[in-house]
């Protein structure tokens, strides 16, 4: 799939034809421009009113506070204008949301965790504009894709390595260098969604084939399906060796429903559910962490004071919560343990109530339409599948954790995206966002909806080669 | 691929809607469920990590006051009760799992600055850059008061209280035994329940404020009662002369009912009510008969939880009173104060200020005002009439009546006050007719000074009391001079002092 055929617009380089962009793509910056303002200013209100809910202070720094969040956000949407002026105008303030909405939490539930979250979220805003500045065009990414995909399983494998893992609350999941701690499984997760796309974008047809006969069922060759199973073993060493249940079940879920998307057969999505409810049954018999999980998850008020602890102090927090919430800053969200990151949840229930919960809930299911329109829009099948990957992390990870501390599902250690405490989640998560912006971008140049501009690395790479035509030329004259 | 997409948008729209299914059932259907569930400490958390304003004396002393803690603790605040158990009836306490009690209990919202009032006020300080909302309750109790009377009152079990009989203003009540805050409050869980299920199982009830949650037997100091409404009624005057008797059978019955100690009492009403005679109390009873009497006794607020402005009065009592008519001896031997009659302490320093204030009896209070953060008041107790048993004159016949009492009567072996300040008393030895303890009294004394200008009007009682073989526990004896102690301090010893005034009064 990598793009080998000469551009062809250099050649009318005598006046290169002004096209304006479609009032839709203009519409669309306005948008974003709003929307992000708004975001900012409900963020700088949510900061004020919590401040006030708990030391009845208006916070000293708040004209600071939000010139600062309404500067980087500012940052990030201007990059946006240049470089991916056609893309979706809902995403950044969607993200920027949830991210302020989180980054309040954080602050009123602990004071110096709330400074180290607001550098993260200055690395993240720094690593959304570098991966729209580096990624200029989508399909680039696709040449990339096996090295993504060795970079993906060493970043997953890393914690393992002994040395710099570390059992943290009794998953493996970190690294340690030096003074910095990080979840590479964050990071991996994107960059094995765009091993995936790219080689499920090459090998549909012949995955979905399914010429290799065993018995009644009709198998793809097997060495088109070896990588599936390779990622399958990844989901299970995860789950076993890192005991990080939440991330397994990410990553299978993400294969899965890529499997499906690429081959249109539901038998793949079929034999993933049969799959991972074998594994999930084996392990539960041969675990006992994951037995502890599934009998907290039944029963919570088995062992009220220990292991149900946490689940309850959430539902009790949720309960209290009601409706409408105790009032931002007026709860008790610090009786859950671990509130600020896989628990956030609880405590926006808790203070913001059901309506503010499901401001949440709503902001993940636009992300998830939005992220799926970018897929249905985009004609490449190699950015349908990208997009569905990424939107698919965001829209089940939320479910896991959301449905995990409220009793839906088993609480599983993972992160809320954008919303939960975590430099490597929130850093990985806004990359994400920057490549569904360039895949929504890239799909609105090639609908035409504004010019299809060439990249920088395009102007020079044809002004090199402008340079040696025009050299040769001047050989073959002279 | 893209009917897949579309699918895969309804499954994930499909997860979603799962999760806010889910939220409605645990936000709202099932809230009140988990609200409720016993160890969902939400509720009362909030309440606990408020910040909580101090509870400060008339004088200035502070008597409960919140300091945060050092982060990482389980509660925000820890409340302090800085004098101890000298207060505690007052202040009560305030506990995270075991509730609250007297002020700490009634002032809850203001201190928390949870009133409307404060929000509003809160709200506009906002603006101006004031901070928070606490607010601060001062005590019409004056420390040095409480503390002279826990002094007077030593180890010994009972009560001492001390109002102002033109207002009801409580300036001390104490009462023995009592409690410190301190040793529970802050305490983890299992130590304070512990604590608190000793106190609660120690004999005397410590954690109640005795001077207003019980009520004992009055004797004698029930003679003014039995007086004022025989005068009221007309059955009795100053003049009114009683037989010298020592023993007089009342009706429906052969037995008869004697002075104290069998000793030959009588004279006019002055001499029966300084000597403190039984049989003039109890025949004036009969004589006014049951109804007189119950209408009369209710007149004086008996029967009614006492208005004070703390949680949980206990209402004093004549007794049962449906058959009375044909138990005239029971009706006879309440006139002097035995039997089934008990009088809360606070009630019968009210029945001395009612004396003193000319029939007016007020309302009593321990809450003098309350203050927002910023001293601004909230809220001051106007003093209010709460019963009007007897006229002025009859009044002034009492007043009479009890100064004869401190000059030449039961109470003047100890009453008489330092710079012959002028002093009215009534004293009272309850015998509680323990069979197997026949000399175990309440003794009494109810007083005010000065006689002529009334300030103070003070009740005593020692519960409980031992007559020996050469001293007999009588309410003159030996609660006389914890009155006289009490009124000299506050009239001409250091409580005689200007007060001054407390931290944040006066804006």
């Amino acid at each position: 799939m990598t793009e080998t055929a000469a551009p062809t617009w250099y050649v009318e380089d005598d006046g290169v034809v002004e096209r304006p962009d479609s009032p839709l793509a203009r519409s669309r910056r306005t948008t974003e421009l709003t929307l992000v303002i708004m975001s900012a200013l409900i963020t700088g209100a949510a900061y004020t009113v919590t401040a006030l809910g708990t030391n009845a202070e208006i916070p000293p720094g708040i004209v600071f506070f939000v010139a600062i969040l309404l500067g980087l956000l500012l940052c990030a949407h201007i990059v946006v204008r240049l470089v991916a002026r056609g893309a979706d105008g809902t995403l950044l303030p969607l993200a920027a949301l949830l991210h302020g909405i989180g980054f309040v939490m954080i602050t009123r539930l602990d004071d110096e965790l709330a400074g180290l979250q607001a550098t993260w979220s200055l690395v993240a805003i720094v690593a959304f504009v570098a991966t729209l500045l580096v990624v200029q065009r989508a399909s680039d990414l696709a040449r990339y894709s096996w090295l993504f995909f060795f970079v993906g399983a060493f970043l997953l494998l890393l914690p393992l390595v002994p040395g710099i893992g570390v059992n943290i609350n009794g998953a493996r999941i970190w690294v340690s260098l030096g003074s910095v701690n990080f979840q590479p499984g964050e990071f991996a997760k994107v960059f094995l969604a765009i091993f995936f796309a790219s080689y499920l974008a090459d090998r549909r047809e012949l995955i979905a084939a399914s010429t290799w006969k065993v018995g009644p069922l009709r198998l793809p060759e097997p060495r088109y399906i070896a990588p599936i199973l390779m990622a399958w073993g990844f989901a299970v060493v995860v789950m076993v060796f890192q005991r990080d249940l939440g991330s397994s079940l990410l990553f299978f879920t993400l294969f899965v429903v890529m499997m499906w998307v690429a081959t249109e057969r539901i038998g793949y999505l079929v034999i993933g559910i049969v799959l991972f409810a074998g594994a999930a049954y084996f392990s539960w018999t041969q675990f006992g962490h994951v037995q502890t999980r599934v009998d907290i998850w039944l029963d919570p008020w088995a062992d009220p004071l220990d292991d149900g602890y946490q689940i309850i102090q959430s539902l009790y927090g949720l309960a209290d919560g009601g409706l409408t919430g105790t009032g931002l800053g007026r709860g008790n969200p610090g009786q859950v343990p671990e509130a600020q990151n896989d628990f956030i949840f609880s405590a926006i229930g808790e203070e913001w109530g059901l309506i503010g919960a499901s401001a949440v809930l709503m902001a993940f299911v636009l992300i998830v339409g939005a992220g799926l329109r970018i897929a249905l829009r985009t004609d490449r099948t190699f950015e349908k599948l990208l997009a569905v990957g990424l939107t698919t992390i965001v829209g089940i990870q939320g479910f896991i954790i959301i449905g995990g501390v409220i009793k839906v599902v088993p609480l599983t250690g993972i992160t809320l995206p954008f919303v939960s405490y975590g430099g490597s989640s929130l850093v990985a998560n806004y990359v994400l966002l920057a490549l569904l912006i360039r895949l929504s971008d890239s799909s609105a140049r090639r609908l035409g909806e504004l010019p299809d501009d060439p990249t920088p690395t395009e102007r020079w790479k044809a002004w090199r080669l402008g340079r040696r035509l025009r050299r040769d030329e001047r050989r073959a004259a002279a | 691929m893209n009917r897949q997409i579309r699918q895969l948008a309804l499954g994930l729209m499909a997860c979603y809607v799962v999760l806010f299914v889910a939220l409605n059932y645990w936000q709202v259907g099932r809230k009140q469920e988990l609200d409720a569930r016993f160890d969902n400490t939400r509720q009362v958390l909030r309440e606990f990590n408020k910040p909580r304003g101090p509870i400060v004396t008339s004088d200035g002393i502070v008597a409960a006051v919140s300091f945060p803690t050092a982060p990482g603790e389980p509660y925000d605040f820890r409340r302090e009760y800085p004098t101890g158990d000298l207060l505690a009836d007052i202040t009560g306490y305030f506990t995270f799992a075991f509730g609250s009690t007297q002020v700490e209990k009634m002032y809850g919202d203001v201190l928390t600055g949870s009133t409307t009032e404060q929000q509003v006020r809160g709200l506009g300080d906002l603006l101006t850059g004031g901070t928070g909302s606490t607010g601060t309750v001062e005590l019409a109790v004056r420390h040095d008061a409480q503390a002279a009377a826990k002094f007077l009152l030593g180890g010994q079990t009972g009560s001492v209280t001390v109002i102002e009989p033109k207002t009801g203003a409580i300036r001390a009540m104490y009462s023995n035994p009592t409690f410190d805050p301190n040793t529970f409050v802050n305490a983890d869980f299992e130590i304070a329940q512990e604590i608190i299920t000793d106190l609660q199982n120690a004999p005397g009830n410590p954690l109640l404020a005795q001077a207003y949650q019980e009520r004992y037997m009055p004797g004698s100091t029930f003679k003014v009662i039995t007086t004022g409404i025989a005068l009221e009624s007309g059955i009795a005057t100053l003049d009114s002369q009683f037989a010298s008797e020592r023993e007089w059978v009342p009706p429906q019955t052969n037995d008869p009912i004697q002075n104290y100690n069998g000793s030959l009492c009588g004279g006019d009403l002055a001499t029966v009510f300084a000597r403190s005679c039984n049989i003039p109390f109890a025949q004036l009873s009969t004589f006014l008969g049951p109804e007189a009497m119950v209408a009369g006794t209710e007149a004086w607020g008996i029967g009614e939880p006492l208005p004070i402005d703390l949680p949980r009065p206990i209402a004093s009592t004549f007794g049962n009173t449906d058959n009375l008519a044909q138990e005239l001896p029971l009706l006879a031997i309440r006139g002097f104060g035995q039997s089934e009659v008990q009088m809360v302490p606070l009630h019968m320093a009210m029945v001395a200020a009612t004396v003193a204030n000319g029939g007016q009896m007020m309302a009593p209070y321990a809450v003098e005002s309350t203050f927002d953060q910023e001293g601004r008041v909230l809220d001051e107790t106007s003093p209010s009439v709460w019963k009007t048993p007897i006229s002025p004159t009859t009044a002034e016949i009492e007043r009479q009546l009890m100064i004869g009492v401190a000059e030449r009567g039961t109470a003047s072996c100890c009453i008489a006050l330092n710079g012959g300040i002028p002093v009215a008393a009534k004293t009272g030895t309850a015998e509680l007719g323990d069979p197997t303890n026949p000399d175990l009294s309440h003794a009494w004394i109810i007083a005010f000074a000065p006689a002529d200008d009334p300030q103070y009007a003070v009740s005593v009682v020692l519960t409980n009391v031992q007559s020996t073989a050469d001293v007999a526990a009588t309410g003159g004896r030996l609660a006389g001079p914890i009155a006289k102690g009490m009124l000299d301090f506050l009239l001409t010893g250091p409580g005689a002092q200007p007060v001054v005034p407390a931290p944040g009064a006066g804006g």
